[in-house]
């Protein structure tokens, strides 16, 4: 006997306002098995709540559908709330009156009618859920840190710290990422080394992290809590337990030439390199690509002069497994390159750089030990024009969005110019100044009153190079768009922030969501900025939208914060919304005929088979059987089945049929 | 050594306890029979008129009871065995198919992989008959198409002698059976009627050997083998796997390549 | 006197991407025909062909299904089954004389709220110019009072 209780929420005027929820709750109670059926303003709201759990009560309810908002938004509230009141929380549903219909369609009597449809579909659903109980699975208290930026240091500090395992896993020879490529940082202008090594050789030293660098994720299997990774430690060519850090070898290397991917190819470096003088781990690593020995198999000078011979050209990739229950994504972004652009000469003006190339220009321990000199011929650059939104807020170049950062790091270089050149020229074209963050507007404001900064509000049209010089023509639109032309010296773009090369690949390996510019996705854009919609999965810094520096540090304790919050407990529950292959009584067993069709269609393994043995051992039928462990409810079986012998909790044949069957 | 002799020497030897094969039937007609005993092996017969795929026989409880037994198969029986074992409802120990050439003489082909070897010399299973008619049918409009099925399905009375005569459907419990839901009406219904055969198309897409037992089973003509050949021929145009190939499961619909090509999807 | 037609139109998504995405046109508050039922589903791995056809039978004009693009299921490789038996069956439907341009299959992420919005704008349209599916329902009503 079904007795369903219907509430329709108005979800403010939301939905009463395109729906008229008298209606709907006025039709909801005509439908068959249908006890109760209110509509009120906010369902989610505790008298709304409330009004659902004293119903349940009174009216003996066997089944809630609530009218309202998506379920994706509030379903685990609805079921909390019906579970408090002694109902399974499997027999609440939501019909979706909101997103699906209220805000998408005109007010008028067909809209109402669909809203009415709607409820009808899901009471149909709910009389044939069944009571589940959740699913235990044990958790595995390890993290896996993807990615060895600001972002996942920190994430693995807070994780380390709250007592659990850390692996951290980062593609290049050392940690550290951009911000160990910055000079200074707004708005302090503090030493981005200075405040960035501390924390890496923390995290180098911490008795619950393992550091895993040149190794990248090569598989991920498995569910939340219960992970499976296998990751790929590429070869260094070197025995580390061996190398004392020395440098030698990186001293000898003959072959000098290949450019330095720290430096942004403004500097050059051996075969054999440590990226950085602070790397963390201080140990060099041979770039096979570019080697001679790798390529001709002449040379080994490094291996001659390695006082305690810790070279070893054979060795091989090494391939580990690790059993995680959770993982942090934290893999960064990269910056758009000088030659996106055409009207900026494709990237062959040596003097139009980057902001990453302006960073190590201007740092103490690039290529120009921090003095401005331009890449060129070396020489000071009188007049310095930085152009904002480079390749950013335009769809030309395939990125609508902000990059966020470039207001404020333009100020900066501008700031660090004239710091090294008082007597120099600075102009920055910019369409509009985004800097709101804490201190953020009296930074800009410090460029162009005390450092004298010009800032010019226009886009910069065109620059080509004139003996030895960079031609600017852009437009300053304060003054009724009259044309200005700069004769720079340098040109810094300020280009878009995009995402990590191979995002798409990693994403699709984590089976995580990204948009279209392949920055990972948040779960909920307000609500969950730290998680992805793959349990067990979340997201820290500039992988998932461009963002400085604090938000990054905020983001990864977040996430480390859900990472800790996971770990709590010993068991996790599960969602039991799995498949189960039907059984029955002797002779028959079950509707399967072992036919195994679903077994290959799974992705996840988890189908077995079961055998029934009679009294004397000998099997009678071998039945297919799900590990509910394994099974993440994806219904592939139930489709694949001929004779409907295994079906889905939660979405079974009988309540879809039902669904249909009620349009 | 001919049909008869090699019966009679399997069922005397014990090495089979049954020996399923075809006899004369009324008025020129041959009917499936199985020989229990080597006296009742002179009512073998094997020739152009025996065309029954008997492979549907062995995964019924009756022969399942017999113990080992040994089958009398055309290419299209051959094929189905292969498939029966790749869904796992025999095992290769539990017959022993006998292909008779077009001179009546006998090979055994004990394993699977026999089969196969023998399998790769008999020419693809649809007939020239039937690409014909699947030809014409496809040069059809849409609406011919459906006036076609419906002037022809509505001749069905739902005998489920097609589903009978299939090996493939071996199901216990087959869908139709299924009343929560119910699929299908099962009555003779002009919904039911395109349902039923579709459903049982679909679930032989893939498994289908293309024996053709199913149309020639009907007893109101109506074509129906054309839809299982078309979803095979489907499954083989596209994905390039056929049924009863081997004995190793490879079922399109439960496998998949990234790159499968698909021309209709948005 | 002449009613516009209203087509019904039933739709199978998943529920990771294109119920999402659907979710995501409705905060984008784009504007869509209100004849389309969302059903929704784990993946679209959990369509069984036969849904489809008790749709057309229990009067849809139309039907839409939807999941996740190639490479993105949630569960890895649930649309990967789909689209083959997609293809199977509406070779199958095509056959046997159905009107399988009435049935639209597309691939919508959750981040494509405005492409959703279009996909049943389109449809709505497209099948409302096609007019209702009485040859198919007339078999429902066969011989029933």
């Amino acid at each position: 006997m079904s007795r369903i209780g219907v509430f329709t929420c108005h979800c403010g005027e939301n939905i009463n306002g395109t729906v008229d929820c008298g209606k709907v709750a006025e039709s909801a109670r005509g439908v068959p098995g249908v006890v109760h059926s209110v509509d009120y303003k906010y369902m989610c709201s505790d008298p709304g709540q409330s009004l659902i759990k004293e119903a349940i009560r009174e009216h003996r309810l066997t089944g809630v559908v609530v009218a309202a908002c998506s379920p994706r938004m509030h379903e685990p509230t609805f079921r909390n709330a019906v579970a408090e009141a002694g109902l399974n929380p499997y027999l609440c549903e939501m019909a979706n009156l909101r997103e699906h219909c209220s805000w998408v369609h005109e007010k008028g009597e067909a809209t109402t009618a669909k809203a009415a449809d709607l409820v009808r579909v899901m009471v149909e659903k709910v009389k044939h859920d069944q009571p589940l109980q959740p699913i235990r699975v044990p958790v595995t208290k390890r993290a896996l840190v993807l990615g060895g930026g600001i972002a996942g240091i920190q994430a693995a500090l807070d994780i380390a710290n709250a007592g659990h395992k850390v692996v951290l896993v980062e593609k290049s020879p050392s940690i550290g990422g951009h911000m160990s490529q910055l000079s200074e940082t707004f708005p302090t202008l503090d030493c981005s080394q200075c405040i960035l090594t501390p924390r890496m050789v923390e995290a180098a030293r911490h008795p619950n992290i393992t550091l895993y660098t040149y190794a990248e994720l090569e598989k991920l299997e498995g569910f939340i809590g219960n992970f499976k990774a296998t990751i790929r430690r590429k070869a260094r060519s070197l025995d580390e337990k061996l190398c004392t850090g020395c440098g030698l070898c990186t001293t000898k290397c003959p072959n000098k030439k290949i450019k330095d991917e720290f430096n942004e190819g403004l500097a050059t470096r051996g075969a054999i390199y440590v990226p950085f003088p602070q790397a963390v781990p201080n140990k060099p690593v041979i770039d096979k690509l570019n080697c001679t020995y790798y390529k001709t198999g002449k040379c080994k000078l490094c291996e001659k002069v390695c006082p305690t011979g810790a070279i070893r050209f054979d060795q091989e990739d090494e391939l580990v497994t690790l059993d995680v229950g959770a993982i942090v994504l934290a893999t960064g972004f990269k910056l758009m390159k000088t030659d996106q652009f055409p009207e900026y000469g494709y990237g062959k003006y040596k003097d139009v750089v980057d902001g990453m190339q302006f960073e190590r220009l201007a740092s103490a321990s690039g290529p120009t030990a921090g003095a401005m000199k331009r890449p060129s011929d070396g020489k000071a650059p009188e007049t310095v024009v930085f152009v904002a939104c480079s390749g950013s807020r335009d769809r030309s170049k395939g990125v609508p969005y902000c990059s966020k950062v470039c207001c404020m790091y333009t100020a900066k270089h501008a700031m660090l110019y004239k710091h090294k050149m008082h007597h120099g020229k600075a102009y920055v074209f910019y369409m509009d100044i985004r800097s709101s963050g804490k201190d953020y507007d009296e930074f800009v404001r410090r460029a162009i009153e005390e450092d004298d900064v010009s800032y010019i509000r226009g886009r910069v049209s065109r620059i080509y190079e004139e003996d030895g010089q960079l031609i600017v023509q852009g437009a300053d639109t304060l003054q009724n768009g009259r044309p200005v032309e700069i004769k720079a010296d340098l040109v810094v773009l300020a280009t878009a922030v995009q995402a990590q090369d191979g995002s798409e690949a990693l994403a699709q390996k984590l089976h995580v969501s990204y948009d279209p510019y392949h920055f990972f996705a948040e779960a909920h854009p307000k609500l969950k900025p730290v998680e992805t919609n793959t349990a067990g999965i979340f997201l820290a810094g500039a992988c998932q939208a461009p963002r400085d520096i604090p938000e990054t540090v905020a983001q990864a304790s977040g996430a480390a914060a859900k990472v800790a919050g996971l770990f709590s407990r010993d068991e996790l529950t599960r969602e039991p919304v799995v498949a189960v292959v039907n059984r029955l009584p002797a002779p028959t067993f079950s509707y399967c005929v072992g036919c195994f069709l679903c077994q290959s269609a799974c992705p996840y393994q988890a189908i077995e088979q079961e055998q029934i043995k009679a009294r004397d051992g000998s099997v009678i039928r071998t039945l297919a059987k799900v590990n509910a462990g394994l099974c993440q409810g994806c219904g592939t079986c139930v489709a694949t089945c001929r004779t409907k012998a295994i079906d889905i909790q939660g979405f079974s044949n009988e309540q879809i049929f039902a669904e249909i069957m009620t349009l | 050594m001919d049909l008869i002799e090699k019966a009679e020497q399997l069922l005397q030897s014990g090495d089979v306890k049954a020996v399923l094969g075809f006899e004369a039937g009324t008025g020129g007609t041959r009917r499936p029979a199985f020989a229990r005993r080597p006296g009742q092996a002179r009512r073998l017969v094997f020739d152009d008129a025996c065309v029954q795929n008997l492979a549907s026989y062995v995964t019924r409880k009756e022969t399942r009871r017999l113990g080992k037994v040994a089958v009398a198969a055309r290419p299209g029986a051959l094929r189905a065995l292969l498939q029966l074992m790749a869904e796992r409802q025999i095992q290769e120990q539990d017959v022993l198919p006998l292909a008779v050439d077009a001179a009546g003489q006998v090979a055994e082909l004990p394993t699977a992989q026999a089969i196969e070897e023998h399998l790769a010399l008999e020419p693809g299973p649809v007939s020239a008959r039937d690409r014909e008619l699947l030809d014409r049918l496809g040069k059809l409009s849409r609406a011919e198409r459906w006036a076609f099925w419906q002037g022809e399905l509505g001749r069905c009375v739902k005998c489920y002698a097609c589903r009978n005569s299939c090996p493939m459907c071996y199901c216990e419990h087959c869908t139709m059976d299924c009343n929560r839901p119910q699929w299908v009406p099962v009555p003779s219904h002009a919904l039911g009627n395109l349902e039923y055969h579709m459903v049982r198309a679909m679930h032989l897409a893939g498994r289908c050997v293309q024996c053709g037992d199913c149309g020639r089973a009907c007893p109101v003509g109506i074509p129906i083998h054309l839809l299982t050949f078309n979803a095979e021929e489907t499954v083989h145009a596209q994905f390039g796997q056929r049924a009863g190939a081997s004995a190793k499961l490879d079922y399109a619909l439960s496998t998949f390549r990234p790159d499968d090509k698909e021309t209709f999807i948005r | 006197m002449t009613d516009t037609f209203e087509p019904k139109i039933t739709a199978f998504v998943c529920n990771w991407c294109t119920y999402a995405g659907a979710d995501l046109t409705g905060t984008s508050r784009i504007k869509y025909p209100s004849n389309v039922r969302v059903l929704r589903l784990p993946c679209t791995g959990r369509i069984d062909f036969m849904l489809l056809a008790k749709a057309f039978a229990r009067g849809s004009d139309g039907i839409i299904i939807s999941g996740c693009h190639p490479n993105d299921c949630h569960y890895t490789s649930g649309n990967y089954h789909a689209r083959r038996r997609w293809m199977v069956y509406r070779n199958l439907m095509d056959f046997m004389g159905i009107d399988t341009s009435r049935i639209t299959f597309s691939w919508v992420s959750a981040a494509e709220g405005a492409k959703w919005a279009e996909l049943v704008n389109e449809v709505t349209e497209g099948i409302r110019a096609m007019g209702p599916y009485t040859e198919y329902q007339e078999l429902a009503h066969a011989g029933v009072e």
